[in-house]
């Protein structure tokens, strides 16, 4: 302990935070939980001696935390709380471990795993230590961060902060003369801020720090910020995911959960009946309200009498403006197109086919999985069966419409229950076209797009219910696989016919935001919370579990509670753009002062994707160079389950 | 809870789709055929316990699915097994020239002392045979493993090819267990609780009673 402080004012805190990574003196406290402060000490008698630290403590293995901590329960509360040393504060325990990190010897950090990870770095590639926030993320401190040190983003890394010298000449200079500096196009986020931190030097219970004057620049120019290598970089983070035993489960209370908003109740509503529908067409056969049409088969699906022909317009065949002469038209042209391209395939030889393997590889998986596709529905059932010719013929005709996707197992079980309610081979082919294009990225190569869903899935969750995601993490269950069945075919697998149709026609609305079946997936894991972490059960038993599920589901329940995760989320205070994005809601640049959020648009890591590209890019290969620590951290999740 | 069971073996099917990977552990963990399965989407396991030699050897077995796309997430799996059944159809000579790549692929993501065993199926369908015996057994010496073909339809010789496979692991295992309890500490070096960060065999992650 320093000798004689005198006066602490706490800046910021935030519980629920694992020590990743420590120095040797701290190995013991590795993987425990703790609490992470920014706070301003003033040494007696020196007014202007005022020093800033950055402190992790432990949680108090002794202390009953669910208590102790529930006047904290906001993360990031800026509080100017006077304390001394000597005032009996729960994480002042002596049992407690605690770690300081001078401001001065922090040179860079790095913010990771969507911003749940936080690594300091003292420049001789050594890392200080990293912590991983199990509540939310790190965006606040990070915010805070940037006021207090003066950093860059790195040009070589938007994951890494550098940290400008301190009494470096530049720096005398740059305080001269702020046009004197030479500032780089791309580093114009160096520039916003600096010019943000002068301007506004984070007023409120902050403005003390800005006048400490122990934090420099060093200019941009000339020296590169990059102080880790990348394959350090790389190894620390292989090392991060490196499943370390994780010690005191037990008290493990989360107590400082930021406050969901009260869960509302959606109930369903009836079908979308026949008469409704016809009522809203004018004379020309168009549709003239869509948003209610639409909205109202969100909430009820629609009544199996005009399933077949509301489908059409679900699945993107009809355009949803389109005048019954349009779509009279449309049929014709499509009903051509598809024979023109089913002839493609026809008459190809059998010669032909022995020396063309990429197309007899793709006929001989789809001759293969039509035949174990729903032969349980009397439709398809039988040798024989017609209806499972019909099946292998519009998914071979999809090889020649989209050759280099070609067939990929999935495939079968998303067209089978289009062509059993359509019983029209051109129909099925082009509604089964619309809702590949709405899962297409599920079938990627290099299954980029699952497993980006997966990740949004987790983000999800830890957002609804962190316990639940954090126990997974802790189960190597991070990755999320369990679930990949479900979202590689929207439950086709877990629901009866009659739900499936019912959930899909629901689904295809595209309400009430983007990945509305992530929602329902979290709505069921939440659902199944106690079931999942009972026994100490790990992926083994997680995995067993969720694939027993199949057939025990209830969809409309499901879809109630789904519905009100999405308004909870909508409505939640502390709601992030990592989970903006995925929801396809609009970002605010999730900031703590509104005027940074201009500046910061181009090179915070905070920043998803712009949405105006419905597909976000793939986690995995985001660019060639970078390394993904998601990417990682999903294989590494992935094998070690084994382990 | 008391375990039932003395030794926990995780083994793997791997092969192309459609050879009837997903049947044969059907046929062995509930003795029954289905014609109206499905396909495998994802991963799945089942269990069933065996007695060997008076130890009762709890089996858990993985089926993936065979398409080449899922393989980024299916090879993973490779890691933690014990036991590998190569599985082809004697009625699909691409299956059988697919057994190669199959093999490279375990080389690159198995651990090294993985059991192997190679499995011919549909061996009821004589009349619609491609690959002939001869080759699956020529093929299973050239890497040195077992070969056995089995009829998960007919139900031949399916429990002889997984029991086949569980003790060889065992005798395998036992050895190795021998080896390290020899040693002038002596004393038991294997335990599955203690952590290992990069286990080169499986044997490091046995569970042990
Ligand atoms: N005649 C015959 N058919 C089989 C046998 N085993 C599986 N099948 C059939 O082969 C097809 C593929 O089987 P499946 O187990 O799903 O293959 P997997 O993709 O390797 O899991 C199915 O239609 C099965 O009915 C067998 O021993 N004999
Ligand atoms: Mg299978």
């Amino acid at each position: 302990m320093e000798t004689e402080p005198d006066e602490y004012h706490d800046c910021f805190m935030q519980d629920g935070v694992l020590l990743k990574q420590a120095p040797s003196s701290h190995m013991t406290a590795l993987n425990t939980i703790g609490t992470l402060y920014i706070y301003e000490v003033t040494r007696s008698g020196e007014s202007c001696n005022k020093k800033l630290l950055l402190e992790w403590k432990q949680n108090d293995i002794t202390v009953d935390s669910d208590v102790q901590y529930q006047e904290w329960a906001v993360v990031n509360t800026v509080q100017k709380r006077i304390r001394t040393l000597s005032e009996n504060m729960p994480e002042h325990h002596n049992r407690s471990k605690s770690l300081k990190i001078n401001f001065d010897e922090i040179k860079s950090f790095k913010v990771c795993n969507k911003n749940r990870q936080l690594t300091f770095y003292d420049g001789t590639s050594e890392r200080i230590c990293g912590f991983l926030f199990q509540h939310g993320n790190c965006e606040h401190l990070v915010g805070m961060l940037k006021t207090i040190l003066k950093v860059g983003v790195s040009r070589r890394d938007k994951q890494i902060y550098v940290v400008y010298d301190s009494n470096s000449p530049e720096f005398q200079e740059l305080n001269r003369s702020f046009a004197a500096l030479n500032l780089k196009n791309e580093d114009n986020s160096f520039w916003h801020m600096f010019k943000h931190f002068k301007e506004n030097p984070y007023e409120g219970s902050l403005g003390a720090f800005a006048k400490v004057t122990n934090f420099v620049y060093r200019s941009v120019e000339g020296s590169d910020p990059d102080i880790l290598s990348r394959d350090e970089l790389y190894s620390s983070i292989t090392e991060l995911d490196d499943g370390v035993p994780h010690s005191g489960g037990e008290y493990e209370v989360i107590n400082a959960l930021p406050q969901l908003p009260r869960r509302k109740e959606f109930p369903r509503c009836n079908p979308l009946t026949e008469e409704q529908w016809r009522s809203q067409f004018n004379s020309l056969g168009q549709l003239e309200d869509v948003d209610s049409i639409k909205n109202l088969i969100f909430r009820g699906g629609v009544s199996p009498t005009i399933r077949k022909e509301v489908w059409k317009f679900l699945l993107d065949y009809f355009p949803w403006d389109s005048t019954d002469l349009d779509r009279q038209q449309l049929i014709n042209k499509k009903n051509e197109e598809y024979y023109v391209m089913k002839l493609q395939w026809k008459s190809i030889s059998q010669k032909q086919e022995d020396n063309f393997s990429d197309y007899a590889q793709r006929k001989c998986q789809v001759i293969k999985d039509v035949n174990r596709t729903d032969r349980t529905l009397e439709f398809y059932a039988g040798d024989n069966n017609i209806n499972i010719q019909t099946l292998g013929d519009i998914l071979m005709t999809y090889v020649m419409y989209n050759f280099d996707l070609g067939y990929v197992q999935g495939m079968s079980d998303l067209l089978s229950p289009i062509l059993w309610l359509m019983q029209d081979e051109n129909d099925s082919f082009w509604c089964f076209v619309g809702f590949m294009e709405k899962v297409m990225s599920n079938f990627d190569i290099d299954q980029a797009g699952m497993k980006e869903q997966l990740t949004q899935l987790r983000v999800l969750l830890s957002f609804i219910d962190p316990v639940l995601a954090n126990y997974l993490e802790k189960h190597d269950c991070g990755n999320m696989f369990f679930c990949f069945r479900w979202l590689l075919v929207w439950f086709k697998r877990e629901l009866n016919q009659d739900d499936i149709l019912r959930f899909w026609e629901v689904l295809w609305t595209g309400y009430p935001c983007h990945n509305f079946h992530l929602l329902v997936s979290v709505a069921i894991l939440e659902h199944e919370s106690e079931a999942l972490m009972e026994n100490d059960n790990g992926f083994t038993e997680i995995l067993k579990y969720i694939n027993e599920l199949s057939g025990k589901l209830n969809m409309e329940l499901m879809l109630n509670k789904a519905e009100g995760i999405y308004n909870q989320i909508k409505e939640a205070d502390h709601l992030t753009d990592s989970v903006r994005s995925i929801l396809g809601l609009p970002l605010i640049g999730t900031k703590n002062r509104g005027s940074e959020e201009q500046s910061s648009q181009q090179e915070s890591p905070f920043e998803s994707p712009d949405l105006s590209t419905p597909r976000t890019e793939p986690c995995c290969s985001v660019d060639n160079v970078r390394i993904s620590p998601d990417e990682i951290a999903f294989e590494k999740s992935i094998s070690s389950s084994f382990l | 809870m008391a375990k039932t069971y003395d030794y926990l073996f995780k083994l793997l099917l791997i092969g192309d789709s459609g050879v009837g990977k997903t049947c044969v552990l059907f046929r062995f963990s509930e003795d029954a055929f289905n014609t109206t399965f499905i396909s495998t989407i994802g991963i799945d396991f089942k269990i069933r316990t065996i007695d060997l030699d008076g130890k009762k050897i709890k089996l858990q077995i993985w089926d993936t699915a065979g398409q080449e796309r899922f393989r980024t997430i299916t090879t993973a799996y490779y890691r933690g097994a014990m036991g590998i059944m190569l599985v082809y159809d004697i009625t699909n000579e691409k299956s059988f020239e697919n057994i190669k790549n199959w093999i490279r692929n375990i080389e690159e993501n198995a651990s090294a002392d993985v059991e192997k065993m190679l499995l011919g199926n549909k061996c009821e369908l004589e009349e619609k045979r491609q690959v002939s015996r001869e080759r699956g057994e020529q093929l299973a010496i050239e890497y040195g493993i077992k070969f056995i073909e089995t009829s998960a339809k007919a139900s031949i010789r399916v429990e002889e090819a997984f029991f086949t496979l569980a003790r060889d692991i065992k005798t395998k295992m036992e050895k190795k267990l021998k080896e390290a309890s020899n040693p002038p500490k002596g004393g038991h070096q294997l335990r599955a609780s203690e952590p290992q960060k990069k286990p080169t065999s499986w044997l490091s992650r046995c569970t042990l009673l």
